[in-house]
């Protein structure tokens, strides 16, 4: 059973296997020279005065390296690839050319069956995911240094959350196939979720898996405001900031309409506007998720997409157990 | 008999897919060492049949017990005793047939290499060869060594020979029976095609529009029918129900009764049937029962 799986799903194990490698070759050519920019290490970069040797170096890090955020956003759907060509197949492929009655009357159950390639190819998409995360990590080092790993160029790359992703495709596709019994609709039905899901996690859930900090000011006179972002800082650069905003004197939030009128009535009177907020008593707001909880952060959102992939392995198994096929 | 001689019995099967009955309320059992052909036009449920009897589906109603066993039980040692070739004979093409015979061994208890190889050697099939590359009685043939190779006690086969042309046919049909006659095993096979029954079944199941309509050893089935052919007749007084169908020419009825062969009524002249007549009488029996129930004769007999 055990070399069965392997034949069957090795040319998936080598064509994914070249992807992550390829990835790894281009991320080591340009990484070696992007690490080289920060001899002394990129925590030496940080702060207020930067030396010449710094500046010089953030300055080229954006110039020569400022396509690496773009090409991460494109690399999310890496663990998608990885997932999904192993688990599309899985079921559908039999299901396609009959062989599923081949397969199923050896003297292997149904259910040993299964879980062997379950197993299998899980395992080969969580360690192939696994070395992915490992490269994005590495080749983003000095980046995250300098600007914080909760950006989703970094949070959805490194850790655990890639792993998560792909088994999450994984299992999507494997169901879908399970259910649609052709591998192609499968992987497409399988992208369609994963997308889905991803948005749906990014844009409602992260924010929200811990209470997020607020901190609460006035205004100062000196202050960098303008109306739409008070600008303010929590004290660390690598913090994530979920959202800002005003509240006036009496402690009722001002839309961006009021800062603007604010903001126009400031600049007939010729004040500057933090000046002019700061003698109204307004206060500024900021909520946001501290750096130290990267690690909190990564383990919740792969426990989610685990616990997704979880379920729909489970109709597999359902599927499987009730012999409708 | 004891449970266990029966090779295959089943007790109010049916199998419903949605709101369709692919195969309903089917009763029959198989004694062990028979060659049994399941005849039906397509779409009568003879696939679904054969998957509910090698444990691939499971029944809506009623039960299945392969050689004293549930299939469901799908345990290894189960599994073992039922061989199953299916439709097409489905194989992975881009499997060289030596992977195949691999797979085979790596995935069943008692696999007999040595009978696969000698087997393919003897049809001359390559084993290095991909079996998709191999023509569709050779991927038939390499099918049939695997299902073999397994030793099953029960070899279940669905439309064995529907792709294979006249030669490949033959030479399937060889190669099966070569096999049934050195090991003695029950044999189940699939087949829309009448004539080629008669010389290897000895058991016949006939399964029409999800139905279960004739079963039983071919011997006793024969005997039991007989043909009548008297002046044609028009009335309807199918008193003793006996009589599974009835053809009228402009001066004569011909009636094929299932009456175990009583004395025929004056002016009735009685004949044996043959296996292919009686076979296509029952296939076309209930639908045309069911549209013209009135141009049933009176039994004369």
């Amino acid at each position: 059973m055990t070399w069965l799986t392997w034949r069957q799903h090795r040319a998936e194990v080598y064509a994914l296997g070249l992807l992550v490698a390829v990835i790894g070759a281009f991320l080591l050519a340009v990484g070696l020279q992007m690490h080289s920019l920060f001899p002394g290490g990129a925590g030496q970069c940080l702060g207020a005065d930067l030396s010449e040797t710094c500046s010089t170096a953030i300055r080229r890090l954006n110039e020569e390296h400022g396509y690496a955020s773009k090409m991460l956003n494109l690399f999310s759907l890496v663990p998608f690839l990885i997932g999904a060509f192993f688990g599309a197949p899985l079921v559908a492929r039999e299901l396609e050319a009959g062989t599923w009655q081949f397969a199923l009357t050896q003297s292997v159950p149904r259910m040993r069956w299964l879980a062997v390639k379950l197993g299998a190819l899980g395992l080969a998409t969580a360690l192939l995911t696994g070395v992915f995360s490992a490269l994005i990590t590495w080749y983003r080092q000095p980046i995250d240094v300098l600007d914080g790993r909760f950006g989703a160029d970094a949070f959805d790359l490194e850790g655990l959350v890639p792993a998560g992703h792909g088994l999450f495709a994984f299992a999507a596709a494997t169901a879908a196939g399970a259910v649609l019994r052709r591998s192609l609709p499968a992987l497409a039905v399988a992208l369609g979720a994963f997308l889905a899901v991803r948005v749906f996690v990014m844009g409602w859930l992260r924010p929200n898996y811990q209470e997020p900090h607020r901190l609460v000011e006035l205004v100062a006179a000196d202050d960098p405001a303008d109306p739409g972002n008070p600008r303010m800082s929590t004290g660390s650069h690598l913090d994530w900031t979920i959202s800002t905003g005003y509240v006036d004197s009496s402690g009722r939030p001002l839309s961006l309409y009021d800062s603007v009128m604010m903001y126009s009535a400031a600049e007939k009177q010729g004040v500057k506007f933090s000046a002019y907020l700061h003698e109204r008593g307004v206060q500024q707001w900021i909520e946001y998720q501290p750096a130290e909880r990267f690690w909190t952060f990564q383990l919740v959102e792969t426990a989610i997409f685990t616990g997704l992939a979880a379920a729909l392995l489970a109709l597999v198994v359902w599927r499987f157990k009730r012999r409708v096929f | 008999m004891t449970a266990t001689e029966y090779a295959l019995r089943t007790d109010g099967l049916g199998k419903r897919y949605r709101k369709v009955w692919a195969l309903r309320d089917c009763s029959l059992a198989v004694p062990a060492g028979r060659v049994t052909a399941l005849v039906g036009p397509n779409g009568a449920g003879k696939s679904t049949f054969l998957r509910l009897v090698v444990g691939l589906l499971a029944p809506t109603t009623g039960s299945v017990e392969v050689l004293g066993q549930s299939p469901a039980t799908n345990t290894p040692q189960v599994l073992s005793r039922i061989g199953f070739l299916a439709q097409d004979h489905p194989l992975y093409k881009h499997f060289t047939v030596a992977e195949l015979l691999r797979l085979g061994c790596s995935c069943n208890l008692r696999f007999d290499q040595g009978l696969a190889e000698r087997r393919l050697a003897r049809l001359e099939i390559p084993l290095d060869r991909k079996a998709g590359a191999l023509s569709g009685g050779q991927q038939a043939q390499v099918a049939l060594a695997l299902a073999l190779a397994k030793r099953p006690d029960l070899l279940v086969l669905d439309e064995p020979m529907a792709s294979l042309d006249p030669v490949a046919r033959l030479e399937f049909l060889q190669a099966l029976m070569g096999a049934v006659a050195a090991d003695g095993m029950t044999v189940l096979f699939s087949s829309h095609v009448v004539p080629e029954l008669e010389r290897v079944c000895d058991h016949l199941i006939v399964l029409n529009h999800s139905r279960v309509t004739l079963a039983g050893d071919i011997d006793t089935l024969v005997g039991e029918h007989r043909l009548l052919v008297g002046p044609r007749t028009t009335t309807d007084v199918d008193k003793a129900g006996t009589v599974v169908e009835a053809t009228h020419s402009e001066r004569h009825t011909t009636l094929l009764v299932r009456d175990g062969g009583l004395p025929a009524a004056p002016g009735w002249q009685a004949s044996p049937v043959g296996l292919e007549d009686l076979v296509l009488a029952y296939l076309r029996w209930p639908a045309r029962q069911d549209v013209e129930p009135t141009t049933m004769a009176e039994v004369p007999a």
